[in-house]
Parts: C-alpha cells; sequence; structure tokens
C-alpha cells in the first residue's frame, strides 16, 4: 500500500500528463472553429509545464520496486529537457500541414513524452521494455499520420516494422539476460553479472540487446529506416524522432551498459582488446561515423541530410559511450542534449520552408536569407553547430567527447581509442561538406522561386530561434548546460540509495 | 523430463522462423505474423527462465509478470501496425513490402 | 531425453504419415493419369453448392477494421483484470482497489472517446 502511494508521489508529473491527455482528447471532441488548435495546444501546454514545475518540487531521490521508478537530480534533469522537447514539438505541430484529428496528435505527443519520462526514470529491465514500447508505439503512429500522403503511410510501415524486429531482439536478448543472472534491476544485474560473462547464453542476450537499442538510435548497420522516416513523416513528428526519442534512448543505453553491465565491458584499446560491449559499441561507433557522413554527401533533401547526419551523431554519442568511467556519462548527455535542440532547430526551419514553399529538397532552401533573414541565421547557427565549429554548442560536445574518449581510463589508459577517435574527427571534416552546402543554398544562391510575402512571425519561428540562442549561448558558456549536469550527476552518485558508483574496470 | 534447455531450443526456433519470415516474406501481413511470433519465442524462454529460476524454493515471478505486460504491448502494436496496413492500403492498394518505394535516394 | 517421448513420437509420424500418403497418391494420380479439363463449372466459384449470384471477392469497408482493432485492444486490456479476479475480490488492499477502478475509468474515457469519434457507429 505505501509503495503504490510513493510511487504516484513519485510519477505526479507523469499522471498529470495523463490527465493532460484525457482533457486534450475530450476537447478535441467538440465542434472544430477556427481557435480550437490554439486552444487545444494552450491545453497541451499548461499541462506540460505544470507537470514540469511538479518535476523541480519532487523528492530528490526515489527508487521503488527494485528500480522500476528511480528519480535522482540526473533522472530530473533528463526528464525536464525530453518534457521540454515534446512541449516544442507540439508548437510546431500548430504551423505544420496537421489538420485533421488534431487533438489525438497532441495527445500522442504527450504519450511520448510520458514513455521518455518513464525511460528515463528507470533501471529495471522490464520497465525498460515496456517504457521503450511507450516510446514506440506514439511514435509510429504519428510517423504515419497524414493519412492521404502515401509518402507518409510508407514511412510509418517502416519505421513500425524495423521497430517491432528491434523490439523483439531487445526482448529476447532482456529474457536471455534475465534467465543467465536472474536479474532484473539494473543493480542487481551488475552483482551477478561478472559471474557470466563466459556464458554463451548471457553473451548472445547482450548481443541482442545491443542490436535492439542500435535500431532504436539508429546505429548503422541497422540504420536503413532513419532516411525514408524523417524524409516521409510530417515534419513535427520527425523532429521529436530525431531529438527527444534520442535523448532517451542513450540515457538507458548508457544506464544499461554503464550501471548494468559494467563488469561485461572488456575492452576496445587496439593494444588490449578484449571481447565485451565496448569493442562491438567501438566498431558500430566507428561504421556509423563513416557510413553516415558519406552517405549524407549524396543526398538533396534536406531532412535525408538531418537524416544521415543523425545516424553520424549517433556513432559520436555511441564513442562517448566506450569511454567509460569519469566524466564519459556527462559529456555523453551533454552531446545529445545539445544534439537534440539542434537537431529540433533545423527541423524548425525546415518545416517553415516547407508551409512556405511546398518541400524540403536543398532547392527549396534557395534564397531564404531574402524572405526570412531570420531562420535563414538560426539554420547557419544549427549547421555550424552540427559540423563542429566553435564558438557553438556542437563543438564543445565533441571536444568533450573526444577528450573523453582518449583520456578513459578504462582503456587501458594511454590512448586506446586513438583509432576511433581518429576516424571521428577525419570524418567531422567531412561532414563540413553537406552542412556548408545546405548554408550555401540558404545564404548564397540566389532565390529561383517567386518570390513570397515576408514571413510574419509565428510560435513555431519564435521558438526556433530560441533554440538557437540556446544552442549560441551554451557555446559561448558551455557551463550553463555542463555545470547543472555535472552537479546532477555527482548528486546521483551521492545518494546512499544506489550508493554504487559505476567503478571504472 | 523436459529441461530448460528443451524450452530454449524450441524459443530459439521460434525466434529464428520469425526473423526468417520477416526478412524473407513479402505480404507485409506475413511479415507482420513473423514479428508475432519472435515476441512470443521470448515471452516462452522468459515463462521457462521464471518457471526454472528457482530462489529460495520460489520461482523467479518477474518474467511472468513481463509476459503479461508483453502480451498487451504486443496487442497494441498489432492495433497500430493493422491501422497503418489500412491506411498504406488506402492510400497505395498494395500489401506488398516490394512495392514500397516512394521514398528513395 | 528419454524414452518418455518415444511413444509419442511415433504417434506424431504416424499421424503425419496416414494422411499425407493418401494425398500425395492422389496428387500423383491428378497429375500423371488424369487429364486436366477445365470447364465452366469446375471453375466456378463453390457457394453451398448452387451457383453464385454475385461477385464473391467482395471487400470489407475499412471501419470493419477500425472495430475489429477496437475490440482487439479492449480485449486484451482485460489481462490486467486477472490478478484482480486471482485475488478473490477479497483481501484488496484499498489502493489497489482504487487503482484498479483508476483503470477501468480509463477503459471507459476511451470507450467514449471512441463512440464520439463515430467508430462505433456501422455507415
Amino acid at each position: 500500500m505505501n509503495t503504490a502511494l510513493n510511487l504516484l508521489h513519485l510519477l505526479t508529473p507523469e499522471s498529470i500528463l495523463v490527465e493532460t491527455i484525457l482533457v486534450v482528447l475530450i476537447a478535441g471532441l467538440f465542434k472544430a472553429t477556427a481557435q480550437k488548435r490554439n486552444m487545444l495546444l494552450s491545453l497541451t501546454l499548461i499541462g506540460g509545464v505544470t507537470a514540469g514545475a511538479m518535476l523541480i518540487f519532487q523528492p530528490h531521490y526515489g527508487n521503488i520496486a527494485n528500480g522500476m521508478a528511480v528519480l535522482d537530480p540526473l533522472t530530473r534533469f533528463i526528464k525536464v529537457v525530453v518534457l521540454g522537447l515534446s512541449l516544442i514539438t507540439a508548437v510546431y505541430a500548430v504551423q505544420s500541414n496537421i489538420r485533421q484529428h488534431f487533438a489525438e496528435y497532441l495527445a500522442l505527443i504527450l504519450f511520448t513524452a510520458i514513455g521518455m519520462m518513464l525511460l528515463a526514470g528507470t533501471e529495471n529491465l522490464l520497465m525498460i521494455f515496456i517504457a521503450l514500447e511507450m516510446v514506440s508505439i506514439p511514435l509510429y503512429l504519428l510517423a504515419g499520420f497524414l493519412k492521404q500522403s502515401s509518402a507518409s503511410a510508407e514511412a510509418s510501415l517502416k519505421y513500425f516494422l524495423v521497430g517491432g524486429v528491434s523490439a523483439a531482439f531487445l526482448l529476447f536478448g532482456i529474457s536471455l539476460i534475465y534467465g543467465t543472472t536472474g536479474a532484473t534491476s539494473l543493480r542487481d544485474l551488475a552483482q551477478s553479472a561478472p559471474a557470466v560473462t563466459r556464458d554463451p547464453l548471457f553473451l548472445a542476450g547482450l548481443v541482442m540487446a545491443i542490436v535492439g537499442f542500435g535500431f532504436k538510435v539508429a546505429a548503422v548497420p541497422f540504420h536503413l529506416w532513419a532516411p525514408d522516416v524523417y524524409e516521409g513523416a510530417p515534419t513535427s513528428s520527425a523532429a521529436l524522432i530525431a531529438s527527444g526519442s534520442k535523448v532517451a534512448g542513450f540515457l538507458i543505453l548508457a544506464k544499461f551498459l554503464a550501471i548494468g553491465l559494467a563488469g561485461a565491458a572488456g575492452s576496445a584499446a587496439s593494444s588490449q582488446l578484449q571481447p565485451g560491449w565496448l569493442p562491438l559499441l567501438a566498431v558500430i561507433a566507428a561504421i556509423s561515423i563513416v557510413v553516415g557522413n558519406l552517405a549524407a554527401l549524396s543526398q538533396s533533401n534536406v531532412k535525408r541530410i538531418l537524416a544521415y547526419s543523425a545516424i553520424a551523431q549517433s556513432g559520436y554519442m555511441l564513442l562517448g559511450l566506450s569511454a567509460t568511467g569519469g566524466t564519459a556519462l556527462i559529456s555523453v548527455l551533454f552531446y545529445v542534449v545539445v544534439y537534440a535542440l539542434t537537431a529540433l532547430g533545423a527541423f524548425g526551419v525546415v518545416l517553415h520552408v516547407e508551409q512556405r514553399r511546398g518541400g524540403s529538397q536543398l532547392h527549396h532552401f534557395e534564397g531564404l536569407h531574402q524572405s526570412a533573414p531570420g531562420l535563414a541565421l538560426c539554420m547557419g547557427v544549427f549547421m555550424i553547430s552540427l559540423a563542429g565549429i566553435p564558438p557553438l554548442a556542437g563543438f564543445f560536445g565533441k571536444f568533450y567527447l573526444f577528450a573523453g574518449a582518449l583520456g578513459s581510463a578504462s582503456q587501458g589508459g594511454n590512448l586506446g581509442l586513438l583509432w576511433v577517435v581518429a576516424i571521428a574527427i577525419t570524418f567531422n571534416a567531412v561532414s563540413l561538406y553537406y552542412y556548408l552546402i545546405v548554408l550555401k543554398h540558404v545564404f548564397v544562391t540566389p532565390a529561383t522561386h517567386p518570390a513570397e510575402p515576408v514571413t510574419r512571425r509565428n510560435a513555431a519561428t519564435f521558438v526556433t530561434g530560441l533554440l538557437a540562442v540556446s544552442v549560441f549561448a551554451i557555446g559561448l558558456y558551455p557551463g550553463v548546460l555542463l555545470d547543472p549536469l555535472r552537479a546532477a550527476a555527482q548528486a546521483a552518485n551521492r545518494k546512499p540509495v544506489t550508493a554504487a558508483p559505476v567503478q571504472p574496470k | 523430463m523436459i529441461t530448460l534447455n528443451d524450452y530454449l531450443l524450441v524459443s530459439g526456433l521460434l525466434f529464428a522462423l520469425g526473423f526468417a519470415g520477416v526478412l524473407l516474406r513479402r505480404n507485409i501481413i506475413i511479415i507482420f505474423m513473423g514479428l508475432e511470433l519472435m515476441l512470443n519465442a521470448a515471452n516462452l524462454s522468459l515463462v521457462a527462465f521464471s518457471r526454472f529460476g528457482i530462489v529460495n524454493g520460489l520461482p523467479n515471478y518477474n518474467g511472468q509478470m513481463l509476459v503479461f505486460f508483453i502480451i498487451t504491448v504486443a496487442a497494441a502494436e498489432v492495433a497500430v501496425g493493422l491501422a497503418i496496413i489500412v491506411a498504406l492500403y488506402r492510400a497505395r492498394q498494395t500489401t506488398n513490402v516490394e512495392d514500397l518505394n516512394t521514398l528513395k535516394f | 531425453m528419454s524414452y518418455d517421448y518415444l511413444l509419442l513420437t511415433i504417434f506424431l509420424a504416424i499421424a503425419l504419415i496416414f494422411p499425407l500418403v493418401p494425398l500425395g497418391l492422389a496428387w500423383l494420380w491428378a497429375r500423371t493419369l488424369s487429364p486436366a479439363k477445365p470447364g465452366h463449372d469446375k471453375q466456378a466459384t463453390y457457394e453451398c453448392g448452387l451457383e453464385s449470384e454475385k461477385p464473391v471477392q467482395i471487400q470489407f469497408q475499412a471501419h470493419y477494421y477500425l472495430y475489429a482493432l477496437v475490440f482487439l485492444v479492449f480485449d486484451v486490456e482485460t489481462v490486467f483484470l486477472l490478478p484482480f479476479a486471482a485475488m478473490g475480490f477479497v483481501n484488496i488492499p484499498v489502493v489497489g482497489f482504487l487503482s484498479i477502478m483508476l483503470f477501468l475509468l480509463l477503459l471507459v474515457e476511451s470507450l467514449v472517446w471512441a463512440w464520439a469519434k463515430g467508430i462505433l457507429e456501422w455507415k
């Protein structure tokens, strides 16, 4: 009985979001008026902001039913981030071409937000699977929301099939890990995993789980769905897939590997290769970086460029994950949050262009600096940040990531991961080409489209501008984001309930 | 006597069959059935592990509990998947994956 | 594996052989001995032994699938009522009772939503 009340207390923000969904769905049933979409959006935002406020007034620590629902400062921080990203997506949705069933669209975004928050706040294999499905299933629907568009339906189906297979892989992997260790909570798993690291069943389960996660974060060779989905899905849905689900996915992958399986890590150092998940991760990271960056070169659709760039960025993040210990987790989270803000902003610009000019091919962006100078400037900030050029946030993200990987103590100290970092830096230079191609179309190429009226301000462009400013600000003062993350992570390690910080091997 | 390994063998076979179905078949509905087969293979192994993973004289019930949730999650997935297939069929008049070629380089 | 399953295996083998052998013979007979003579009556769709009057391959409305999907979801959600029933409807703590009621309330709201959306109306 106590547990149930505690659980309710711990999950108050999520409960508020559920209530918001119910209200939005019922409100959506009433007769459509011109103001209805804005009314629904404000209902959503009110609910979301209330939930965010509740998050801040939550108890600092909590751990219920063996890690089913946990709360610590780091988790809370990530929960606030994913909630914010989802609400921004909701603002985008008002400007997008979703006319029918708008209330349901908002409700699905909120469902995804709940799933991501639960995913961030769990350290239990059972809950990880359920929360991951709570994220994925609404996302399939969001991707296919334009029922009449055959591209949207196709993107949704591809996303669904790939996501379903990955869920099955993940589940089978979880079942094998559970079977061989008898543990479902990650902390228990950390205790019993070292005893079975040579058990083939356990290793098979580990590989299958990593394959499942690899699909979710779109790492090569499990990336083929991403470009099609980004292109075919409604832009606001693609923005959520690219930003929020990525943050939640990487946080849970990091928790799964660094907390649960720290004992089965092995080593990817070129001098002392040991079997485990680290070499696997390092290889996946290297391939993702190479394939993502090379494939992006030949694209002509900005959404597809963003998709392949996302695959490459996944590679960088996996590289950060394979450098366990020390500040590695912080740098990965810093990177993934910055990436999410940037990608969300870039999709905001794409949304604007798509609404105004009917497409997201490169030539649709021509002469954007004349018709919408503010947005063009924002696009410049996002692209340069993605390319990792100082002084923008993306540069510091990459800097911390690479520095963490090079200095990683668990890799035998002396530059063991140098080979991956070398690949990453080389191909980062390659990536500059396609980011600059986008900017060339935005700024240099003269407009071939007929002149359009100068953009009126609306909520979506305002939010896009805000994202650009925040990316810029984080670039100037990385501490804005880094300090809270660092403080949160330290506080999370100090807490008594889960007092075992991840020991570098 | 049926041992844990027998269950795992069956579940591994089911998983392989389901995966082969997903990879080889061309009809979306059948691919879909393969997917469900994969999920149910995982269910079987979870129940088997739960039944045989005896701690202090009691089976480890966590696995069986998860199976309940997987069943409902799978049902939700089926509902969503069929809805997507219906939407696709109305837009394209096909249920063959080889006809899904709108989105390409 | 022991001899426990020997009987079953043999039984299974026999159970497979008995229907398969006649089928195979019939197939051989049809392939080698009987000439193929497709005719109007042979090609006709079988409909209770009568001449079929309308095209038989009718398409269901998409609405039919919506019905089925709504049914599917509500049908499976009853799984979560199982623990409630397994407790024998007694000895249930207040919080447990309230949470199951909350769950039912959510189901009712989703039913109301589906109804108001017009999914349950046959057109």
